[in-house]
């Protein structure tokens, strides 16, 4: 597990949290748990690949995904609209695109994918053998978890 | 509070805009910044194949161009916009702003880039600066 790109993520997410969703946001602490992650309503996941590889998946319930694109389209959603879901997409799109960009810069090849937004019940993300690091991140429209996993390649 | 901007390098005719992002979002959010300045024409593409065949039909003043996108990315359907038209004027806006990155969009012809989250000012400013022929190609960083 690479702590340092950790790391990065997760300020990454919450300067960006911060700039677009409010203040009110903290990391009580990080967690290591074994794969699968088991996600809430609705999953935002980003593949990593390069020098690195991994995914970062943002999980978080409906009525937070709700609030949260909400707040970014400037205007209350009537529910999990294909507008929500892509609003959902491009925050987790735009935190790690933050943190991509810092990792480049400090010289390890690193790229994301577009962002894919999957909701339902009891979501469950299978990985083959890798830990995950999970930081709870408070809003003011509720919880949302950074899932990260990233490995070096050799 | 300002509710309405003027773009003021703008042409007295309307300008015409190509908004270029595979998220419904930020085509949504930028086309509502678009609307809020005066004489303003958008319309958008949700990926490279769509914008370069917007781009063909319609010859917008500007384009704004996403990188990250499904299939053909942002840098590359520059290159091939303004390998048919070296006059293009593409601000780039995207959330994967490396320097190398940056650096490939500017030789791709892009003449500004702009991290997300953009801002109606910092949108304002790009548009006036790619508009005007004295301005050379900048990152606002």
């Amino acid at each position: 597990m690479r702590l340092d790109f950790v790391r990065m993520f997760v300020d990454s997410t919450i300067s960006l949290f911060k700039e677009i969703v409010g203040p009110t946001v903290d990391v009580p602490s990080l967690t290591m748990k074994p794969s699968p992650v088991a996600g809430r309503e609705v999953m935002a996941i980003i593949g990593l690949a390069g020098d690195a590889q991994g995914r970062v998946i943002f999980d978080m319930d409906t009525f937070t995904a709700v609030q949260l694109a909400g707040h970014m389209l400037g205007e209350p959603s009537p529910g999990m609209t294909p507008l929500v879901r892509s609003s959902i997409a491009e925050l987790a799109s735009m935190a790690i695109g933050r943190a991509i960009s810092e990792i480049n810069d400090c010289g390890t090849k690193l790229r994301m994918s577009p962002p894919t937004v999957i909701t339902g019940a009891n979501l469950v993300s299978y990985d083959q053998c890798y830990e995950t690091l999970v930081a709870p991140i408070n809003t003011a429209y509720g919880e949302v978890r950074v899932n990260i996993t990233i490995q070096d390649l050799d | 509070m300002r509710t309405s901007y003027e773009v003021t390098a703008m042409p007295k005719s309307p300008l015409t805009c190509l908004i270029v992002d595979d998220s419904a979002f930020m085509r949504f959010h930028l086309r509502r910044m678009m609307d809020s300045f005066d004489n303003v024409i958008a319309t958008e593409a949700a990926n490279g194949t769509e914008a370069i065949r917007e781009y063909g039909r319609l010859r917008p003043d500007i384009v704004l161009m996403d990188i990250v996108m499904p299939g053909l990315e942002g840098v590359e359907t520059v290159r091939k916009i303004c390998d048919t038209d070296p006059g293009a004027r593409v601000i780039m806006i995207s959330s994967v702003s490396y320097k190398e990155k940056v650096a490939d969009a500017m030789a791709a012809g892009a003449k500004c880039f702009i991290p997300k989250p953009v801002t109606t000012d910092q949108l304002r400013k790009a548009i006036e600066d790619v508009l005007s022929p004295e301005t050379p190609a900048q990152e606002l960083l």
